[in-house]
């Protein structure tokens, strides 16, 4: 899935011996020139799928950062206010948006369970998946805003 | 020659391991992460609707609950072990074979397990447990 490049491939034994003796053999080398991910929007698309961990990742430290600062009592503590913080979860927001619709759009690839002898159809799965992730974010959004005063 | 197939054929349980935290890890983010990311990182600060990390003593109540710091848990440290294999075979994409290696491996994982052990420790040293 990940892998665009791959590793020089090992010289076959005794090439050494025959690059010596005048008839070097060929050993095939794939190189990537640095912006190949910019040649094509597929590659383009998988590279900003690949790289919408780092985003995510920056804001769940984030979270982690928000819980412990509880720890520094009602008067040490402060609700994030700042425009930089809101522009930087709109930015995480749409990396976040691209995982999920590519990541649940897999699902329909991955999984395969049959019922009654008859494969469901891909469709049917993304559909269950896209459903389970409006009915958890009604639920989570609820939560949050309900133990809110 | 029997006992050598035999070994060919034990299963990858390594890979087992780490292939199901990546799967399980990748599907918690999706589901989890951008209903998180809407209502306290935009709806909240922007007064929008009233969140429960926007005062001092709602969020230290609602943290002190046993079933949303395993959520959270859940929450913080299984994507973290998703996005070590994806920064991992980004940097390798990106001309960084040098990420391919065994340290590189214990680096990114090792983060995770890492996290993982900061979000235990920061969630039962944050709030006092309660049940109410």
């Amino acid at each position: 899935m990940e892998t665009v490049t791959s590793d020089v491939v090992k010289e076959p034994p005794g090439s050494a011996e025959a690059a010596s003796a005048g008839s070097a053999p060929r050993v095939y080398k794939p190189e990537m020139p640095l912006g190949w991910w910019l040649r094509q929007r597929h590659y383009f698309l998988y590279i900003v799928r690949e790289f919408t961990a780092l985003p995510l990742a920056l804001w769940l430290l984030w979270l982690l950062f928000e819980i412990q600062r509880a720890s520094t009592g009602p008067k040490g503590y402060y609700p994030p206010e700042s425009a930089a913080f809101v522009v930087f979860s709109v930015i995480v927001l749409g990396f976040a948006l691209y995982h999920s619709y590519t990541f649940l759009s897999l699902a329909g690839v991955i999984i395969n369970i049959k019922l009654l002898d008859k494969p469901i159809p891909s469709r049917v799965i993304v559909l269950s998946q896209f459903a389970a992730w409006f009915v958890a974010s009604v639920v989570i959004a609820a939560v949050l805003i309900g133990f809110a005063r | 020659m029997r006992h050598d197939v035999a070994r060919k054929r034990r299963p990858a349980f390594t890979h087992l391991i780490w292939w199901f935290l990546f799967a399980q890890g990748g599907i918690i983010a999706a589901i989890l992460i951008p209903v998180h990311v809407l209502v306290q990182g935009i709806l909240g600060p922007l007064h929008i609707v009233p969140v429960v990390d926007r005062h001092y003593d709602t969020w230290i109540r609602f943290l002190g609950n046993p079933i949303v710091k395993l959520y959270l848990l859940v929450l913080i440290a299984a994507p973290f072990f998703h996005f070590a294999h994806r920064l991992r075979y980004l940097l390798v994409d990106l001309g960084v074979p040098a990420a391919r290696t065994l340290p590189a491996q214990a680096v990114f994982y090792g983060g995770a397990v890492v996290i993982t052990g900061v979000t235990f420790w920061v969630l039962l040293t944050t709030a006092p447990l309660s049940f109410g």
